[in-house]
């Protein structure tokens, strides 16, 4: 009988010593923060902003947990080992989804600017038909000089394209190069229709 | 064991179990409070102001907050490595509660910021297409430099680029680009403005001598040829009164006074026809040599010459005419008036060695001029 109630307060005591010496789970804590690194790397933030951002908030709230389970004299550390292990599962998931979302804008950047490239063409043939009448020339004059604008903005957009740092900007950029052509090719269009020129 | 030692045992066991039960709820009780709802209130304060992308609308407030979160949770962990009952953490609620005030300001600032930014952003993407509207109407036929008009079409090209970021609600970015295309726009607007309001200051020369011009065809019943670069036409008058009005074109940089040989520029001032020519005597159909320089333009490139305004070795040139193969729809000339092969057989025939020939910039004021273009 003796034993037993020895056994039970020493249980008891242990059971109270371990869970105030819970360890932070620092391996699963490392990892979830590599994990993040190495998302960021991969632009991860430039593809995914929201969904970056969202676990980075998620860490963050790790974090305040930890503390806040430190400040406990019965820690308990089992929920933030999962936390940590979903994160970095979640980081690398998206780190793995950001190489084809990269690819799918590349491919997207890459069709407008051969789009843009023969709407170029296209304008600069239309030009050489078109009409010439009273400041005909100069308006002529005007959309060249646009269009070799618009030609170097091609070219810029085409150097940013080969730094493939970020495909999303190449693809806005591209839209402004596009309208800017697709208007001087409806202004062209519709001069040389009045003009009765066969476009 | 005897029984009483066992009743002992037993009673001092429950006394234990009691006082270490007591114990540990005294001790939980002595135990600080964690600041977790202050700094949790800071965090989602953080990541609002953040999703409102007050990094980029308020980024000093925002940099505040989030340095005051740091800090809280600095404080925290260090507090964290003291023993349990002797932690204090005021400072890590002082801390948060800083955090959370800065990054609610954040968003307060980042809202009206982001509304004004945008406010901004639409007003002056519609002005400056306007002013490109205006400018191409009044400016485009001009000579003005290549590089101004180049100007002009990047600036173009950037209030497109700032469209896009105003579809996307990226207003700072919207805003930088709009900024650079109103240099363009509004720069080549100005400088064009300027160039012609300096052209306009011989408008009261150009008055007098149109009216002198007239005058005498009125006088003399005679014809008259009036040459205006402002809009570009050539009118044809008999005893004072306008016969003909035909499109004309003239040098490739026509606004001016033609000043040196190859400056490509048609001269302005008082002639007369010096001979006519047509078959072999052109290649440019028929045409009508006036006498550039007369003594007024040689006085004045001396006077250049003299002035250092041109080289030395600058000479005057000379065969400006009025000749056909005009309608090229631009100004094409080396110095001379071109018109319409049939606009200059009807010209051909009324005019004869002597008549006189008027060249100015227009006869319309400056402010009659815009309000035309801006009717166009």
């Amino acid at each position: 009988m003796k034993n037993r109630i020895f056994l039970a307060i020493a249980t008891v005591a242990v059971a109270a010593l371990m869970a105030s010496c819970a360890k932070v789970p620092q391996e699963a804590l490392d990892a979830a923060k590599a994990a993040l690194e190495t998302a960021k790397t991969a632009q991860t933030d430039v593809y995914f902003p929201a969904e970056f951002a969202g676990l980075n908030d998620s860490l963050t709230v790790m974090l305040q947990n930890i503390e806040t389970q430190k400040s406990k004299s019965a820690k308990d550390f089992k929920a933030i080992k999962v936390a940590a292990d979903g994160i970095a599962l979640k980081a690398a998931e998206l780190s793995g989804n950001v190489e084809a979302k990269k690819a799918e804008v590349k491919a997207e950047a890459e069709t407008m600017m051969a789009g843009a490239k023969t709407l170029l063409e296209e304008a600069k043939a239309l030009l050489l038909k078109a009409p010439k009448g009273k400041e005909g020339k100069a308006v002529v004059e005007e959309m060249k000089n646009e269009l070799t604008v618009l030609e170097t903005s091609l070219t810029d957009t085409q150097v940013l394209f080969d730094g493939g740092s970020n495909y999303m900007e190449v693809v806005d950029k591209v839209k402004a190069t596009t309208e800017g052509i697709n208007g001087i090719i409806a202004e062209l269009k519709a001069a040389m229709e009045k003009a009765g020129i066969k476009i | 064991m005897k029984r009483g030692s066992l009743t002992n045992l037993i009673v001092y066991s429950i006394v234990g179990a009691v006082l270490f039960i007591i114990g540990v709820f005294v001790f939980r009780a002595l135990v600080p409070e964690p600041p977790l709802s202050e700094v949790e209130q800071a965090r989602a304060a953080i990541a609002k102001a953040r999703d409102l992308q007050s990094e980029v609308y308020s980024p000093k407030l925002f940099r505040e907050a989030k340095n005051n979160y740091d800090s809280a949770m600095a404080v925290w962990r260090s507090e964290n490595d003291r023993f349990i009952l002797s932690r204090d953490y005021a400072r890590v609620i002082g801390f948060a509660e800083i955090a959370e005030k800065k990054a609610d300001d954040a968003v307060r600032n980042t809202i009206s910021r982001s509304k004004s930014l945008k406010n901004t952003l639409e007003s002056e993407i519609a002005r400056l297409n306007r002013e490109m509207a205006s400018f191409e109407k009044i400016f485009l036929s001009m000579p003005l430099p290549q590089d101004v008009k180049k100007k002009h079409a990047r600036g173009k090209l950037l209030i497109k680029e700032a469209g896009i970021d105003f579809k996307k609600e990226r207003y700072v970015d919207g805003n930088v680009k709009i900024t650079e295309a109103n240099e363009y726009i509004s720069g080549t607007y100005n400088l064009a403005r300027k160039n012609l309001e300096e052209y306009f200051k011989h408008y009261s020369d150009w008055q007098e001598w149109a009216t002198a011009t007239i005058n005498e065809s009125r006088r003399a019943g005679s014809y008259a040829i009036l040459v205006e670069k402002i809009p570009a036409q050539l009118h044809l008058y008999q005893g004072g009164k306008k016969k003909y009005t035909f499109e004309a074109e003239f040098g490739s940089n026509w606004l001016g006074d033609k000043k040196s040989r190859g400056d490509m520029a048609t001269p302005e001032g008082k002639y007369m026809v010096t001979k006519k020519l047509s078959g072999g005597g052109t290649k440019y159909h028929k045409a009508l040599m006036i006498n550039y320089p007369n003594k007024i333009d040689v006085q004045e490139f001396n006077e250049r010459i003299r002035n250092g305004k041109l080289p030395a070795d600058a000479s005057i040139g000379d065969l400006i005419e009025i000749h056909g193969d005009g309608g090229k729809g631009g100004h094409w000339t080396q110095g001379c008036v071109a018109l319409k092969n049939s606009d200059m057989d009807i010209l051909f025939k009324y005019v004869s060695k002597g008549t006189p020939v008027t060249i100015i910039g227009s006869t319309l004021t400056l402010e009659e001029f815009f309000s035309s273009r801006e009717k166009l």
